[in-house]
């Protein structure tokens, strides 16, 4: 191990320059206010959670977890995630006092990382929680408002990929012979394997129809274009017509061409039980958020209702939002330093008609020139000036 | 139609993967100049190629700089990375193998395993419940048995020859190689029509 050297940051760890500081000020700015508006509530947890609690329910595996230890012992952990924190407040008091609750949070998390750069270790999250209510409508909110709040970003292109846990599972379990297949199958969706689901269907040695169907299925699952294209493969259930009215809340939105759906799409998490979706924009190598339905979480903190929410990367938002120059005019005033009063006057003046104003003594200046070059205007309080 | 970037190892797997695409009815030049070039446009179909070092295509990919790409099995197994598995072409076929010197067993205490492939050797032992020592070489893997760094090695066979040639044995098959089409997850949503479009007339080309 080399040394550490002194302008190093541990793995992961960004600074936010002054740049990157405003747009991300623009996003909260915006996305408070978008939320807001909508009825949702903003809160903040803790940086700092109990292992044992929110480390565990978190669908955040396991390495990726910074962890630490307090003075009695306890392992801590930097919240991984928004949403268990979440759960966490809202199953042990804010459920007591209002149902159904709609919070919302900006937040930094923190995901330990082990390789290369790309990837921030810790970075901002903007989302929403809908706790309490079950039913297809909350749903339909959390879709409708991420792509309102996308839109609300300037960002035009984008795609919203919506898939059902349950409607998975039952094609999965329908058409192979145990459980081990049928969870071999779902853990190469997770990864995304799609060859690998091929050749695991091919050595199950199902009856022909059954892996016929599968094979059939995993071909076409991700260019299914309305709920009826499924609907050979699954028998009727609940989780099918949830979709079917889902989908059908989003054409009444008017959203439906932002919207694809995707019944491969699966979680290594559990407590993810309904409907759930990606979001992914032009611009980002990487899915901009993702949300849905997990009723199972709140399940782990001891309480049966229904949640549902997302949650949107900042960085990753960031690196997606056309971006837009300032429109606010910088004005430098550079002083004699006998010429103090009159400057500040001056600066206050130009304050007001909502300029941004730096006021330096040119005694401090060791170039002046290249402090110049940063401001719109350069305007010099000398002796001349009070001459007039 | 949108631009697709396609990240294409360099090399014999660019020439089969090349001709695939030609003869998947994709209007490529029949002779393309590769000396020293590392993209490659083609207006006509609105694909670019990159060119780079087979193990960096899925990097290219997971970070969406190329949205589709050519890969080798053991790259993919190797660095986990975050891209979709859209297709196997069936080219480049060989498998990952352990192999050793004849008629030995492994040290009972740490037994060495010499390999280029650090993470999917330590995951074979780990899943077979062997606990071993790893060693990573980047080339001539078959000398570490030979001049005792290792107990066995963990590499790509195609033919076995070299291991034959340097008197080594095959012990255990671990897994089958060939060359798979990947995709950025982005890139497969955002693209999705292209992209479908392409895999579809690859598929019926690979036998």
């Amino acid at each position: 191990m080399s040394s550490i050297k002194m302008f190093e940051k541990p793995l992961g760890m960004r600074d936010t320059f002054p740049i990157t500081y405003e747009k991300t000020e623009k996003v909260r700015q915006i996305g408070r206010e978008f939320l807001h508006a909508r009825g949702f509530d903003f809160i903040q947890t803790p940086s700092l959670e109990y292992f044992d609690t929110v480390g565990k329910a978190s669908a955040i595996y396991d390495a990726s977890l910074f962890k630490l230890v307090d003075s009695q012992g306890n392992t801590l952990v930097l919240r991984p995630d928004m949403t268990t924190p979440i759960a966490r407040v809202a199953t042990s008091k804010l459920l007591k006092e209002k149902i159904p609750l709609r919070l919302a949070y900006f937040a930094n998390v923190f995901r330990a990382q082990q390789t290369e750069g790309g990837r921030p270790a810790e970075f901002g999250q903007m989302g929403i929680e809908i706790i309490g209510d079950g039913t297809v409508y909350a749903d339909a909110e959390v879709i409708i408002t991420v792509i309102h709040l996308i839109q609300a970003f300037g960002i035009s292109s984008f795609k919203i990929t919506i898939g059902h846990a349950g409607v998975l599972n039952c094609i999965l379990k329908d058409y192979t012979e145990s459980n081990e297949q049928a969870h071999t199958l779902r853990t190469l969706l997770v990864e995304r394997n799609y060859v690998g689901f091929e050749e695991a269907v091919e050595s199950f040695d199902l009856p022909k129809t059954k892996s016929d169907a599968l094979l059939q299925f995993i071909s076409e699952a991700t260019s299914f274009v309305s709920i009826r294209d499924i609907e050979k493969y699954v028998r009727k259930n609940d989780s099918l017509e949830y979709m079917q009215q889902l989908m059908e809340l989003i054409e009444v939105g008017g959203l439906s061409q932002y919207v694809a759906l995707d019944f491969t799409l699966s979680s290594h998490m559990n407590y993810y039980t309904g409907m759930l979706f990606e979001v992914f924009a032009e611009g980002s190598g990487f899915a901009l958020g993702n949300g849905g339905r997990y009723d199972g979480l709140l399940q782990h903190f001891g309480t049966e209702v229904g949640a549902t929410g997302f949650g949107i990367r900042v960085d990753r938002l960031l690196e997606v939002i056309p971006s837009q120059p300032s429109s606010t005019q910088t004005i430098g005033i550079i002083f004699e330093e006998v010429l103090f009063t009159k400057a500040l006057e001056m600066a206050n003046s130009y304050r007001e008609e909502g300029k941004r104003v730096t006021l330096q003594s040119r005694k401090g200046l060791v170039d002046e020139e290249a402090f110049a070059k940063h401001f719109d205007k350069i305007v010099y309080v000398n002796q001349e000036d009070v001459a007039e | 139609m949108s631009h697709l970037t396609i990240a294409m190892p360099k090399g014999r797997i660019f020439e089969e993967a090349y001709q695939m695409l030609i003869d998947a009815g994709f209007n490529l030049p029949e002779e393309v100049e590769m000396s020293r070039k590392l993209m490659i446009e083609i207006p006509e179909e609105q694909i670019r190629f990159i060119l780079a070092k087979p193990t960096d295509v899925p990097v290219y990919v997971e970070h969406g700089v190329a949205d589709l790409g050519i890969a080798g099995k053991d790259t993919l197994l190797e660095l986990r990375r975050n891209v979709h598995e859209l297709l196997d072409l069936k080219i480049s076929q060989c498998y990952i193998a352990s192999a050793g010197l004849p008629n030995t067993t492994m040290n009972e205490i740490a037994p060495r395993i010499a390999t280029k492939y650090p993470n999917i050797a330590m995951n074979y032992y780990k899943e077979i419940g062997e606990q071993v020592e790893i060693i990573e070489l980047n080339g001539s893997i078959e000398l570490a048995p030979m001049i005792g760094l290792a107990d066995r090695i963990v590499d790509i066979v195609s033919t076995g020859r070299t291991l034959k040639e340097n008197g080594l044995v095959e012990y255990e098959h671990i897994t089958d190689v060939s060359s798979r089409l990947i995709a950025n997850p982005v890139s497969y949503r955002m693209k999705s029509a292209r992209i479908q479009e392409l895999v579809s007339r690859l598929k019926n080309i690979v036998s």
